[in-house]
């Protein structure tokens, strides 16, 4: 550990130390008494001081795990993978835990620190030709739905269509459209985080959170419809074979 | 409150979505999705792109990850 992590840390523990004096008077440091009790050795001191940081990190961070572990699956595609990121986010975290600024929110940070670790520890593993240059491509370039020409019973029948399918065919999905797309479609409606929250943790502006949010969902929402339209998953069909029985047994 | 227009309500619906839009232009667009079935469904296919996304990428972290992530932090 180096020395200035060191002395963060100390920073820290003194402050906790100071925080769970109750309603006692603070005492100023210096003041303190040396070896008041034996069980107030340094070394017990600071045991107990570690101990209560770790409580509050266990109590504070780790309801947030299985959040983190789903978004993990979605950023590395394997379980493997998903575990060893979400055990070094927890650990990374814990040991940073001293910058944590109590009162901000825990969940964007834990999920700047999983990002980060992803993009640095796991992104150049994988092959993506377009990581760089995906933001310039042309909307043409990147297909999609043209959704403005429908009729208002076609797009009944889509989110109809769209909510019959399985979760299984929805991840394969989200699965396949460019990583910085996918993650910002992610953070917004898996997550509910904020333009400005995914902003800062994908470190880059609004106005490209926007871009890849609206490119990635447009994505989404042809590859999921034209899933259901070669499967015959449709709200349309489904009420055809409801209304003539003997259609279906015809089959 | 007015109601904003089909072209306002369409441009703005995925921020409507994730409410990232004003409060004065949450209403507009909620004014005009109760009235014009055409944005109403084209919104509908928004929400239920987002809703479905929530319901298929629920996980829940295994155990032997919990039992990791405790034991790691009791030795860092």
């Amino acid at each position: 550990m180096s020395l200035l992590v060191r002395e963060r840390e100390d920073a820290i523990l003194v402050n906790l130390e100071l925080a769970l004096m109750s309603t006692e008077a603070v005492v100023p440091e210096a003041a303190v008494p040396e070896a008041a009790e034996p069980e107030d050795s340094p070394a017990k001191t600071t045991e107990r001081a570690a101990a209560a940081k770790r409580g509050l990190f266990q109590e504070q961070a780790l309801p947030f795990m299985d959040q983190l572990y789903a978004a993990a699956m979605r950023m590395t595609r394997n379980p493997a993978d998903a575990s060893d990121l979400v055990q070094e986010t927890f650990v990374k975290a814990f040991q940073a835990f001293a910058q944590f600024q109590q009162g901000t929110n825990l969940k964007a940070w834990l999920y700047r620190i999983q990002t980060n670790t992803f993009i640095n520890n796991y992104r150049k593993n994988q092959r993506n030709p377009y990581q760089n240059t995906i933001d310039d491509l042309e909307d043409w370039q990147l297909g999609g739905a043209e959704s403005l020409t429908q009729s208002t019973s076609t797009r009944s029948a889509e989110a109809q269509a769209i909510d019959h399918l399985p979760d299984s065919t929805v991840k394969d999905a989200l699965q396949a459209i460019p990583e910085d797309f996918r993650l910002a479609v992610y953070f917004a409606d898996v997550e509910g985080f904020s333009y400005q929250e995914i902003a800062d943790i994908m470190k880059t502006p609004v106005g490209t959170v926007m871009s890849r949010l609206h490119r990635g969902r447009r994505m989404l929402r042809e590859s999921l419809s034209e899933y259901a339209r070669e499967r015959g998953i449709s709200a349309v069909n489904a009420d055809r074979t409801a209304a003539t029985p003997s259609a279906r047994s015809a089959k | 409150m007015t109601d904003c227009g089909c072209d306002k309500a369409k441009a703005d619906l995925e921020e409507y979505l994730h409410r990232e839009v004003s409060a004065q232009d949450f209403e507009d667009i909620t004014e005009h999705l109760a009235t014009c079935d055409d944005c109403s469904a084209e919104h509908l296919v928004g929400l239920t792109l987002t809703v479905t996304m929530q319901r298929a990428c629920k996980e829940k972290a295994p155990d032997d990850l919990r039992a990791a992530i405790l034991s790691k932090l009791e030795s860092v």
